[in-house]
């Protein structure tokens, strides 16, 4: 078996059993679980919502992931359970937050939020930071859709949009991205 | 630059045009000079996207998560009942539970297994601490299970297998035992842990050779 094979299938069983074990209320079990998906879901929490609200929200998930982990049938892999979950508190929160508010109905805005924004090479913004300048609706169905490879269908339902809003939306955000490429 | 096709581009590059609008766009791609920049631009914020990376937290949040952790509580686990249990096990579901198990078994080995350390940052972290109790508390409930259905199923076999199958799972169960023992007076040992962890993944494939056997049988 080749090497990188074999330590694939090594930390799958180790985090299969990492899952099993944190089920049965082993916090050490848990926090090796944390450090080997916490970049991964803090990274999309920061992505989806505001950089400052990124630690909170993060701890959040875990704390549910723990909460919850009866209900991990092992059905799939636990890091796609949790990055699920993670997606589902996030859009727990901003309907909490209420700034969905309006995102969804005016498609111009995310074109218009960064027109004044400079565009000449040298001063080209990271792409991260034109990303995060994006309006939430835009940003996040950039995120769930270019980013984590959800479908428009699975964005409508989840953002309760029709898919038609999901890909305009994608598109405003595609496009004003374009003027913040390094070139 | 916004005629008819720009805002169509997005869904070009996800292939969700049809036939008859594909051809129309790259038609007009042909012959406008803007929207071919476009699109070119569009595909790379695609392909940024597709690259961007994962970034650890600027500060560890484990403390605040743990102190968040309440208890495992009882209750939300699945119990095991002894008797009466009316089965519905799919041969499916019987070797879905025994390759879990066999990987939780593995994991248990692979924890016991001493750890390389890839530098400071690593050796910062908390050293995986074995315990036992808690991953042979799930497995012990996961075997039950198997254990179940294997009496429901064994009357599909000739009485000479269930003898065998009795006799090997009876020496296993007694191994099982002893190191158990061993355990709770030197619960740190890992040889003893890898010894359990070892004769506990032999039971659940014992155990899942003779339900997928006696699954063939019906």
């Amino acid at each position: 078996m080749p090497r990188q094979v074999l330590e694939d299938t090594l930390t799958a069983d180790s985090i299969a059993a990492d899952s099993a074990l944190a089920a049965s209320g082993d916090a050490t079990a848990f926090e090796r679980l944390y450090r080997t998906h916490v970049a991964r879901v803090h990274t999309l929490v920061r992505r989806m919502l505001d950089a400052d609200e990124a630690d909170d929200v993060t701890q959040d998930v875990f704390i549910r992931a723990w909460q919850k982990l009866s209900t991990f049938r092992g059905e799939s892999a636990f890091g796609t359970w949790l990055h699920r979950l993670a997606v589902n508190v996030v859009l727990a929160r901003r309907k909490t937050v209420g700034i969905e508010r309006g995102r969804f109905i005016n498609e111009a805005e995310p074109l218009d939020g960064l027109k004044s924004k400079p565009v000449t090479p040298e001063l080209s913004m990271d792409f991260e930071e034109a990303l995060a300048s994006l309006p939430e609706g835009a940003r996040q169905v950039f995120v769930l859709h270019d980013v984590e490879g959800y479908r428009h269908e699975e964005i409508a339902r989840m953002l309760g949009v029709v898919p038609g809003t999901s890909k305009s939306q994608l598109h405003h955000a595609r496009m004003a991205l374009r003027r913040h490429l390094e070139r | 630059m916004n005629d008819q096709w720009t805002t169509r581009l997005s869904e070009y590059i996800d292939g969700e045009l049809d036939r008859t609008e594909q051809a129309a766009l790259e038609a007009h791609l042909a012959t406008c000079g803007q929207c071919y920049a476009a699109l070119a631009d569009l595909r790379e914020v695609v392909a940024r996207a597709k690259s961007l990376e994962d970034r650890e937290p600027a500060k560890d949040l484990w403390a605040g998560i743990r102190a968040g952790l309440t208890p495992a509580r009882a209750a939300d686990r699945p119990a095991v009942r002894p008797s009466g249990r009316r089965l519905s096990f799919s041969v499916p579901q019987l070797l879905a539970a025994s390759i879990a198990l066999v990987l939780l078994s593995g994991g248990g080995v692979w924890l016991a297994l001493p750890q390389r350390s890839t530098g400071q940052a690593e050796e910062q972290r908390p050293r995986p601490r074995i315990d036992p109790i808690g991953w042979t508390q799930s497995t012990d409930v996961a075997i039950a299970e198997l254990q179940v259905a294997l009496d429901q199923n064994e009357k599909r076999l000739d009485t000479a297998t269930v003898r065998i199958v009795r006799k090997n799972l009876a020496v296993i169960d007694r191994a099982i035992s002893e190191a158990r023992m061993a355990l709770r007076n030197d619960p740190g040992n890992a040889y003893l842990n890898l010894h359990l962890a070892n004769t506990m993944r032999r039971k659940v494939e014992l155990l899942r050779r003779v339900n997928d056997m006696a699954a063939a049988q019906s």
